[in-house]
């Protein structure tokens, strides 16, 4: 890849575009109202944070897997007209990616102002996807549900159980990424576990639900919808935020994929997030030492100890042991989902984990790095999957 | 075999008229786990690619040994989907195949406690409907 490096677009978008505007509703287990409608206000509050209106917006590009339509949210929203537009699908891969999609046609003069939304209702148990399996399966699916390998608790605790007996990771490793997420929730008034401190002693003794990964091990379900406007850095000079800058981003799917199934990398261990990386470090002139921060996506835990290796923060099989000695809270080298992640701030996708990177940036976070200059943004590992490295002006 | 109750109205069978995996599934209603290979190089091919995929007619589908050893696995418990729920706990597992590639399936005859990395397992098979039959796994002692 970096042979291409030279030809690569990304050159002519580093730093070139910024966010400029963040908007978000309150997380809920139950919102009470479709996401078609949530999608609106999620971006209106966005616009109104960076201080524009809708019609400044000609671009959208959305976090989608299910049927909503942009003209349908541009035209409640007010937009006169959209130039240009998409949706990426891939559940926990696709929010940096609606970044680089969206400066990729700002850079290219497509589009001069992009709405980035993610809206999802998913509080409900009735409405989880693997609940509602029907007969028949086709494609990728076909390779792993009807042995009943759907819910993504035991997809990604294969590779858990894999990772354990590879390089002794254990699941007090495990435990100290869900403790240093809901430590971080406490100090956020927004998250749905804010209140609800958590300890490795009840950790541990949290009932299996794909052993052997726990209760806690798993994300939250959750009803919610944010939003983040991005322009040219030249429009964000004349707006009301503090411009976060798009330094590097990058999507990757890796060679052979199956859908979250995905067990004939080779490698073995050698995630879609492994080669995501690859491209994004190449991309970017900052580098892992330089990230004051990390948001790395925790639909399960096992997600950020692989994360935190496929990223190069630590080698592969180490990821367990730097978890430990408070490294990834707070006060600690590296602090990680510093708004306490998809394991104790909300579950949508993680997009919320993107709004935390603009936070960080701003100096506006409820756990805040003092300083922040640079942070690193990542979709899921194991899933077609995308990354962004965000800094300041 | 124990007797399995009625297959629930919401099993996720496959679709066995896919194109690409067809072979598989007849396969497997003849009692044979079959894979497909590159016919000059004999390297095995998984997922299988289409026949008409530009090097389609390369690929033949072949008799696998049946045989491999678990590579990794999880015990799956409540809350889980309901066609499997007379399961539980299921052990789910990724098999690598003497071959080579790495299958997802389930064990039968085999308690969760009695799981090991490594462990050989052999094919069997779970007819499930008059079209669908399932490859499962058990231990190949």
């Amino acid at each position: 890849m970096p042979d291409g490096l030279d030809r690569d677009l990304f050159r002519r978008i580093q730093d070139r575009v910024a966010i400029v505007g963040i908007g978000q509703l309150p997380f809920a287990k139950d919102i009470g109202r479709p996401i078609s409608d949530t999608a609106v206000e999620a971006i209106q509050l966005a616009l109104e944070d960076a201080g524009l209106e809708a019609e400044d917006v000609d671009g959208m590009s959305m976090f989608e897997m299910e049927s909503t339509h942009e003209v349908s949210i541009a035209r409640r929203l007010g937009v006169r007209q959209l130039t240009w537009w998409d949706k990426i699908a891939y559940g926990g891969g696709a929010s940096c990616a609606t970044l680089m999609h969206a400066a990729a046609a700002i850079a290219a003069g497509l589009a001069t102002t992009v709405v980035c939304h993610r809206a999802r209702n998913r509080g409900s148990p009735a409405s989880r996807p693997w609940a509602q399996e029907r007969a028949l399966v086709r494609d990728d699916k076909a390779l792993h549900a009807p042995w009943g390998l759907v819910r993504p608790v035991d997809v990604i605790g294969m590779w858990a159980h894999r990772h354990m007996h590879e390089f002794g990771t254990k699941r007090e490793h495990f435990g100290n990424v869900a403790i240093a997420a809901r430590r971080h929730a406490n100090r956020n008034p927004r998250a749905m576990m804010y209140g609800r401190p958590l300890d490795m002693a009840t950790y541990l003794a949290a009932r299996p639900i794909g052993w052997p990964l726990h209760l806690y091990d798993c994300c939250l379900e959750t009803d919610g919808a944010l939003a983040c406007v991005v322009t040219s850095v030249e429009r964000a000079r004349d707006l009301r935020q503090k411009p976060v800058l798009v330094h590097a981003v990058a999507q990757a799917s890796g060679p052979n994929p199956v859908h979250l199934a995905n067990y004939n990398a080779t490698p073995a261990m050698e995630t879609t997030a492994a080669f995501c990386a690859k491209l994004l470090w190449a991309r970017s002139q900052l580098q892992p030492a330089d990230m004051d921060c990390a948001q790395i996506y925790d639909a399960f835990t096992p997600l950020v100890v692989m994360g935190l290796e496929d990223y190069g923060f630590c080698q592969r099989g180490e990821g367990g042991p730097f978890t430990e000695g408070g490294r990834i809270e707070l006060g600690g080298a590296l602090p990680v989902l510093t708004s306490g992640g998809g394991l104790s701030e909300a579950y949508v996708h993680g997009f919320n984990l993107l709004l935390e990177g603009v936070r960080q940036i701003r100096g506006t976070s409820t756990a805040q790095v003092p300083g922040c200059r640079a942070t690193l943004v990542t979709g899921a590992s194991g899933v077609a999957t995308s990354a962004v490295v965000l800094r300041g002006a | 075999m124990a007797a399995r109750p009625p297959l629930h109205p919401d099993y996720p069978l496959p679709d066995v008229d896919d194109p690409v995996m067809r072979p598989f599934w007849e396969g497997a209603r003849a009692g044979k786990l079959v894979q497909q290979r590159d016919r000059a190089t004999g390297a095995v091919v998984w997922p299988p690619k289409p026949m008409y995929w530009k090097g389609g007619g390369r690929l033949e589908w072949f008799e696998a040994s049946g045989r491999g050893r678990v590579y990794t696995w999880v015990v799956a418990h409540e809350p889980f989907l309901p066609a499997f729920r007379h399961l539980l706990p299921l052990v789910l597992v990724v098999v690598e195949l003497a071959e080579g590639p790495r299958l997802v399936g389930y064990m039968v005859r085999c308690a969760p406690e009695a799981m090991a990395f490594g462990m050989p397992v052999r094919v069997a098979f779970e007819r499930l409907t008059e079209r669908v039959t399932l490859p499962v796994w058990e231990p190949d002692r």
